[in-house]
C-alpha cells in the first residue's frame, strides 16, 4: 500500500486542532526547562490557555461544518469525531484545572505532569479520527503511553506505584491482543480502512480478529470482562489522573468501537448486539453490586464507572442511529457528573487528607457547598430527576426500547435501584452522620471553578436538553443509514462461528 | 392559553427553594419568609384554579404545552382535569400548613424549607402532568428530597433508641429489613423508603416505555396516547401485552399508595420523618399512586382496566383491616397515623375498582378530604413529640390539660379521619360504599368494619395522649398559642368543615373529570369478544355521543357487572 503523501493547505486546515496542541505540547516543555522558578499555577494556566485555544477551534469547525478526510481516509474528520474531540480536550481542561491543588503532593517533574496530560489527550484527539486499524494502534498507544507515566507519578507511595504496574502490564497486554486481532483481520481482509471492510466475509479468523480487537478496546472502557485493572489502578493513581482516566479514554475509545460496530460490522449486527448485551448486563451487574461494598470513594467510583460503562454499552448494542445519539449524550452527562465528583473528592482530601467514605461524615456541615455538590453528581449518576444522568439514561432506554432490548432494559432498570443504593450510603455520611470535628473545609478556587462548570452542566442538561440533543444528533449524521429500522438490518448474516 | 396559572402554582415553589440558597441561615425569619411566601403564592394560585375550573365545560383546562425534545417526543405538557384539580389545591394548603408546622426547626433551616418546597413542587407537578415523561419525572423527583427530610430531621424509633446492649446494637438495623418490628433507625426507614420506591417506580417506568414502544406514535403524550394508541390483542408470553403493561403501570404506582402488601415502607416512613413532611407523605404523595394509575392506566389502557380491576378490589380488603389491626395495637403515635392512612388507601382502591361513577368520584374526595385530616393528625402528633420528645403512647397521658387547643384540634381531627359527617370525609366515605355497594358488598362491609376499626384506634389514641394522669415531666409542655402554630390546623380544619356543609363545587369539578373516565371504561365492549369492524362503529358512535349523559350508561353497567361480579363471588 502507498500513501500519495502530498498535503495542501486546506488538508493541513483539517489537522489545525492537532497541530496547534502539538506546538503548544512542545512550547510547555521548553518553558517548563527555561524558567525552572515558574510556579505551577502558572504552568497549568499556560496548558489550559492552548487547549482552550484547541476547544475554540473545534467548535468553529462544529460550526462552520469543515470536514474531510486525510491520509487515504486514515485521519477522519467529522461530526462524531469533533464530538469527541471537544469532550476529550474539554475534559483535559477540567482535569488540569482541578489538578492545581493536588500537583504539590508531587516530590519531582511537576511541569512535566501537564506535559504528559495534554500528550495524552493529543493522542486522544487522534484516536477520535481513526479510521483505520493502523492508526487506531498509534494512536491508542501513544495517548497510553503518557497515561502509564501518569498512574504512577506519586513515586513514593506505593498504592501509585502498583497502581503503575497494573495497567502497564494489563496495558500492553491488551495491546498485544490489539495487534495480533489488527493483524488478523488484516489477514482475512487485506484491508485496514474500517469503511472498506462492510463487504468482509465472516471467517473464523475475522471473527477472532474483531474479538481480540473488541478485547482491547473493552481493556480501554472497562467493561466486565476486562476490568481488572480498574480499582487498584484509580484507587492507587493520583486524584486528578484518574478522574482523566476515568473520562477521556473511555470517550476515545467509544468514537472507534462506533466506527467498528456501525461501519466495519454492520452487516453482521444480529451477532454483535448478542456480544455487547452480554458485556453491558456484566458490567451494570458488577460494577453495581461490587460498589455496595466498597469503603473507599475513589474505588467507589471506579465501580460505578464500570457500571456506568455498561449503560453506554446498551446504547452500542441497540446499534440505531438514536441509539448511538444516547450514546453521546450519556457519555457528556457521564462527563460533567464524574469529574465533577472527582473534583470534590480532590477537595476533600486537600483539606482532610483521605479518601475513605467514612471520612466523608458531616461534610454537609463543614463545607454545605461541597456536599451539596457532591449530593447533586452522584443522584446525576444514579439517574435521578432534574439531573443530566435521568434524561441521559431515559434517552438510552428508549433506544433500546425501540429495539426490543427487552432483558437489556430490565437489567438496566434493575440496576438503577441497585446503585441508588450506595450512591445514598454517601448521602447519609454527608448529611446525616455527624462529624468528629467540624472545622469548616477550605475549598480553592480552582476548585470551585471545576465544580461550578459541572453543577452547570449537569442542571441545564437536566432541566432543558434540547441543545444537547441536537447537538449529538448532528453529530452521527454519518449514520443516519441505520436511523431507518428497515435499512438497519440488511442481510440476515451468514452462520457466523463465534456462536455468540 | 394565556393563562399561567399552573406555571405559578408549579414553579413558585421551585423559586422559593432557589430564592433559598442565597439566603444565610442565620435569618431564620428571612428563611421562613421566602418558604411560607412562595407556598403562599402556590397556595392562592391553587384557589384560583380551583375556583375557575369550569366544571360544565370539563376536560382538561388551563392547558400549557411547551415542545421540551421533540427527539423523543417529550414536551412539557400541563393541565389540570376534574381529578387533578383538588389534589392540586391539596399539595397547595398541606405545603403552606407544612411551613408553619415546621416553624420551629432549629437546625439547618434553609436546608429544611428547600427540600420541603422541591418536595411539594414534585407532588403538584404529577398532579398537573399530560405527558408521560414529566409524570415519572416529577413523581421520581419527589423521592430524594423524602429521604433527605427522613435523615436529616427525622427522628429514630423508641425501640431503637432502647437497644443500646451489644446484641441489641447489632440487631438494631438488621431487625426487620423486610417485616418492620418498629425497632428502626432514620437512616434505614429514609434508604427503605427511596429503594422501595425507586425499584416498583421503575417497573412503572418499564410500563411507560412499553407504551411507547408499542403505541408506536414516538411521543409520551397522554392525550395522544389515549386516544390513537392501540395495545390491545398483542400476544406476548402466553398473555396480551396490555396485561403485562397493565399490572407493571398498576403495582408500580400502587407501591407509593400504598397498597397492601406494598405498604411496609409507609409506616416506617412516617414514623422516622418530620411532622411537615409527614403531612406532605401521607397528605399528598401517597395519592400519587392513585392519581398515576387513574392518570395512565384508566386512561390509556381502559378495556384492560376493566377486566383487572378486581385485583385491586381483592387487595383493599388487606389493606383495610390489616392497617387497622395493626394501627390498634401499635404504641407509637406515628404508627398509628401510619397505618390508620396505609388503611384508608384502601378505601380510595375500593372506590376506584368499582369503576362507577359515584364511588370513583367518592374515591377522589375522599383523597382530598383524606389529605386534610391526617395532615391535621399528623401536625398534632408533631406537636405533641415536638413537647415531650416521645412517641411513645402508653408513658403519655393527660396533655389536655396543658394543651387544650391541640387537645380540641385532635378531636376534630379524629371525627374527620373516622368519616363522622361534619366533615367532607363523610361524604367521600359514603359516596364510596353506596357506589361500590352493587360490585364489592363484601368489600363495602370490610369497609365498614374498618371505619369501626379506626374509631376503636383513633379514639384509643386520644385517651392514651390527652386524658388520664399525665406523668410530671412533661409538665413542662405547653399549647399551640401563637398565630403561627394555630393557623395550620385552622386551615386544615376550615377545609375540611367547609366541604362538608358547601360540598357542591367539589363534587361538580370531580364528577366532571370522573364522568368521560368512566364512560370510557364501562361502555367501551370487550375486544375479545367482538371483530374488529363492530368496535370501529362503537368507537365512533362514542365519540360522537356527548360524554354527559352517565345516568343511563350508569344504570345499564351497574346491572351487567352486578350479575357478572355475583357469578364470581
Amino acid at each position: 500500500m502507498t500513501f500519495a503523501l502530498t498535503i495542501s493547505p486546506s488538508d493541513l486546515l483539517l489537522l489545525l486542532p492537532e497541530i496547534l496542541l502539538t506546538l503548544w505540547l512542545c512550547l510547555i516543555l521548553i518553558i517548563d526547562f527555561s524558567f525552572p522558578r515558574l510556579r505551577n499555577e502558572q504552568l497549568a494556566f499556560f496548558s489550559i490557555a492552548g487547549l482552550a485555544a484547541t476547544l475554540g477551534c473545534l467548535a468553529w469547525f462544529d460550526i462552520a461544518d469543515i470536514t474531510g478526510s486525510l491520509f487515504g481516509n486514515m485521519f477522519v474528520l467529522d461530526g462524531m469525531a469533533l464530538f469527541f474531540k471537544m469532550f476529550i480536550v474539554g475534559s483535559t481542561i477540567l482535569v488540569v484545572l482541578s489538578s492545581i491543588d493536588f500537583i504539590h503532593r508531587f516530590k519531582f517533574f511537576r511541569g512535566e505532569f501537564y506535559f504528559l496530560v495534554v500528550m495524552s489527550a493529543l493522542g486522544m484527539m487522534f484516536m477520535a479520527s481513526a479510521n483505520d486499524l493502523l492508526s487506531v494502534f498509534v494512536a491508542l498507544e501513544f495517548s497510553t503511553l503518557g497515561l502509564y507515566v501518569l498512574v504512577s507519578y506519586l513515586r513514593e507511595d506505593m498504592a501509585s506505584n502498583e497502581a503503575g504496574v497494573k495497567f502497564f502490564i494489563l496495558g500492553i497486554f491488551a495491546a498485544a491482543l490489539l495487534a495480533y486481532g489488527i493483524s488478523l483481520v488484516y489477514g482475512e481482509t487485506g484491508k485496514l480502512v474500517f469503511s472498506d471492510m462492510t463487504s468482509a466475509q465472516a471467517t473464523p479468523g475475522l471473527a477472532i480478529g474483531f474479538l481480540l480487537i473488541f478485547a482491547a478496546l473493552g481493556f480501554k472502557i472497562g467493561a466486565v470482562p476486562f476490568h481488572s485493572w480498574i480499582p487498584d489502578t484509580y484507587h492507587g493513581s493520583p486524584t486528578p489522573v484518574t478522574a482523566f482516566l476515568s473520562i477521556a479514554p473511555k470517550g476515545a475509545a467509544f468514537a472507534i468501537l462506533l466506527r467498528m460496530f456501525f461501519v466495519s460490522l454492520a452487516t453482521f449486527k444480529p451477532v454483535w448486539i448478542l456480544l455487547l448485551v452480554a458485556t453491558s448486563i456484566l458490567s451494570m451487574t458488577y460494577g453495581n453490586i461490587v460498589a455496595i461494598a466498597q469503603k473507599n470513594m475513589k474505588r467507589l467510583l471506579a465501580y460505578s464507572g464500570i457500571a456506568q460503562i455498561g449503560n453506554v454499552l446498551i446504547g452500542l448494542a441497540t446499534g440505531t442511529k438514536m441509539g448511538s445519539d444516547a450514546m453521546l449524550f450519556y457519555l457528556l452527562t457521564y462527563l460533567f457528573a464524574n469529574l465533577g465528583a472527582f473534583a470534590v473528592v480532590i477537595a476533600v482530601s486537600e483539606a482532610i487528607g483521605s479518601d475513605e467514605i467514612n471520612d466523608y461524615s458531616g461534610l454537609g456541615r463543614r463545607s454545605p457547598f461541597l456536599a451539596f455538590s457532591m449530593l447533586i453528581f452522584l443522584l446525576s449518576l444514579a439517574g435521578v430527576p432534574p439531573l443530566a444522568g435521568f434524561i441521559g439514561k431515559l434517552y438510552i432506554f428508549v433506544a433500546a426500547v425501540k429495539e426490543g432490548l427487552y432483558l437489556l432494559i430490565t437489567v438496566g432498570l434493575i440496576n438503577v435501584v441497585i446503585s441508588m443504593y450506595y450512591y445514598l450510603i454517601v448521602v447519609k455520611k454527608m448529611y446525616v452522620t455527624e462529624p468528629h470535628d467540624r472545622s469548616p473545609l477550605k475549598v480553592s478556587g480552582s476548585i470551585k471553578a471545576v465544580v461550578y462548570v459541572c453543577l452547570a452542566g449537569t442542571l441545564a442538561i437536566g432541566i432543558y436538553p434540547q441543545p444537547v440533543t441536537d447537538w449529538v444528533v448532528s453529530a452521527i449524521m454519518m449514520f443516519s443509514q441505520l436511523a431507518d429500522p428497515t435499512a438497519s438490518l440488511p442481510v440476515p448474516p451468514a452462520v457466523v462461528p463465534f456462536g455468540g | 392559553m394565556t393563562d399561567y396559572t399552573l406555571l405559578y402554582i408549579l414553579f413558585a415553589p421551585f423559586v422559593g427553594a432557589i430564592a433559598l440558597i442565597f439566603v444565610s441561615n442565620r435569618q431564620a425569619m428571612l428563611v421562613r419568609g421566602i418558604a411560607a411566601g412562595s407556598a403562599f403564592v402556590s397556595l392562592i394560585a391553587s384557589l384560583y384554579l380551583f375556583y375557575a375550573y369550569d366544571h360544565v365545560k370539563g376536560g382538561f383546562q388551563f392547558v400549557q404545552k411547551f415542545e421540551w425534545s421533540h427527539q423523543l417526543g417529550i414536551s412539557l405538557h400541563l393541565g389540570v382535569d376534574g381529578i387533578g384539580t383538588p389534589l392540586v389545591l391539596a399539595s397547595g394548603i398541606l405545603l403552606f400548613a407544612g411551613i408553619f408546622v415546621s416553624w420551629h426547626i432549629k437546625d439547618r433551616t434553609k436546608e429544611f424549607y428547600i427540600w420541603l418546597l422541591i418536595l411539594a413542587a414534585a407532588t403538584i407537578g404529577v398532579f398537573m402532568s399530560l405527558d408521560l415523561f414529566f409524570l415519572f419525572f416529577f413523581y421520581e423527583m419527589s423521592v430524594i428530597p423524602m429521604y433527605l427530610l427522613l435523615g436529616m430531621w427525622g427522628s429514630h424509633t423508641k425501640k431503637y433508641n432502647e437497644m443500646t446492649d451489644p446484641a441489641g446494637l447489632k440487631q438494631r438495623d438488621s431487625v426487620g429489613f423486610i417485616f418492620n418490628f418498629g425497632a428502626n433507625s432514620k437512616e434505614y426507614a429514609a434508604m427503605k423508603l427511596v429503594l422501595f420506591l425507586s425499584a416498583f417506580a421503575v417497573a412503572a417506568l418499564m410500563g411507560i416505555l412499553l407504551i411507547y414502544k408499542f403505541a408506536g406514535l414516538s411521543t409520551f403524550d397522554i392525550l395522544v396516547l389515549r386516544e390513537q394508541a392501540k395495545l390491545m390483542n398483542i400476544p406476548v408470553l402466553g398473555t396480551t401485552l396490555d396485561k403485562i403493561i397493565w399490572i407493571l403501570i398498576f403495582f408500580g404506582f400502587a407501591s407509593i399508595a400504598p397498597l397492601w402488601p406494598l405498604h411496609s415502607w409507609s409506616p416506617v416512613g412516617h414514623a422516622a420523618a418530620p411532622a411537615a413532611t409527614s403531612m406532605l407523605h401521607a397528605g399528598v404523595l401517597m395519592k400519587l399512586g392513585h392519581f398515576s394509575i387513574i392518570r395512565v392506566a384508566f386512561e390509556i389502557l381502559p378495556e384492560t382496566t376493566r377486566e383487572l380491576m378486581p385485583i385491586a378490589a381483592v387487595l383493599c380488603m388487606f389493606s383495610i383491616v390489616y392497617g387497622g389491626f395493626v394501627a390498634f395495637f401499635a404504641k407509637d403515635t406515628k404508627y398509628v397515623i401510619g397505618y390508620s392512612s396505609s388503611s384508608h388507601m384502601g378505601y380510595v382502591f375500593l372506590g376506584m375498582a368499582a369503576l362507577d361513577y359515584i364511588s370513583l368520584t367518592g374515591a377522589v374526595m375522599y383523597m382530598f378530604a383524606h389529605a386534610m385530616a391526617t395532615g391535621m393528625l399528623f401536625a398534632m402528633a408533631g406537636w405533641v413529640y415536638d413537647q415531650t420528645h416521645t412517641r411513645d403512647i402508653p408513658s403519655l397521658g393527660g396533655l389536655s390539660n396543658r394543651m387544650p387547643f391541640i387537645s380540641g384540634c385532635f378531636v376534630i381531627a379524629c371525627m374527620a379521619s373516622i368519616g363522622v359527617p361534619g366533615t367532607v370525609n363523610f361524604i367521600a366515605e359514603v359516596m364510596i360504599i353506596v357506589g361500590s355497594w352493587n360490585k364489592y358488598p363484601l368489600q363495602v362491609i370490610v369497609a365498614v368494619v374498618g371505619i369501626v376499626l379506626t374509631l376503636a384506634y383513633l379514639f384509643k389514641m386520644m385517651r392514651g395522649l390527652f386524658y388520664g394522669p399525665m406523668d410530671q415531666k412533661y409538665s413542662h409542655a405547653h399549647d399551640a398559642v401563637a398565630v403561627t402554630d394555630r393557623l395550620p390546623l385552622l386551615i386544615m380544619i376550615t377545609v375540611s368543615v367547609g366541604f362538608f356543609f358547601f360540598p357542591m363545587h367539589l363534587y361538580n369539578v370531580v364528577r366532571s373529570g370522573v364522568d368521560p373516565l368512566i364512560a370510557k371504561i364501562i361502555r367501551v365492549v370487550p375486544v375479545a369478544s367482538q371483530d374488529r369492524e363492530t368496535l370501529s362503529v362503537k368507537r365512533e358512535a362514542q365519540t360522537s355521543g356527548v360524554p354527559n349523559q352517565p345516568q343511563d350508561v350508569f344504570d345499564h353497567a351497574s346491572r351487567d357487572t352486578l350479575h357478572a361480579s355475583r357469578g364470581k363471588e
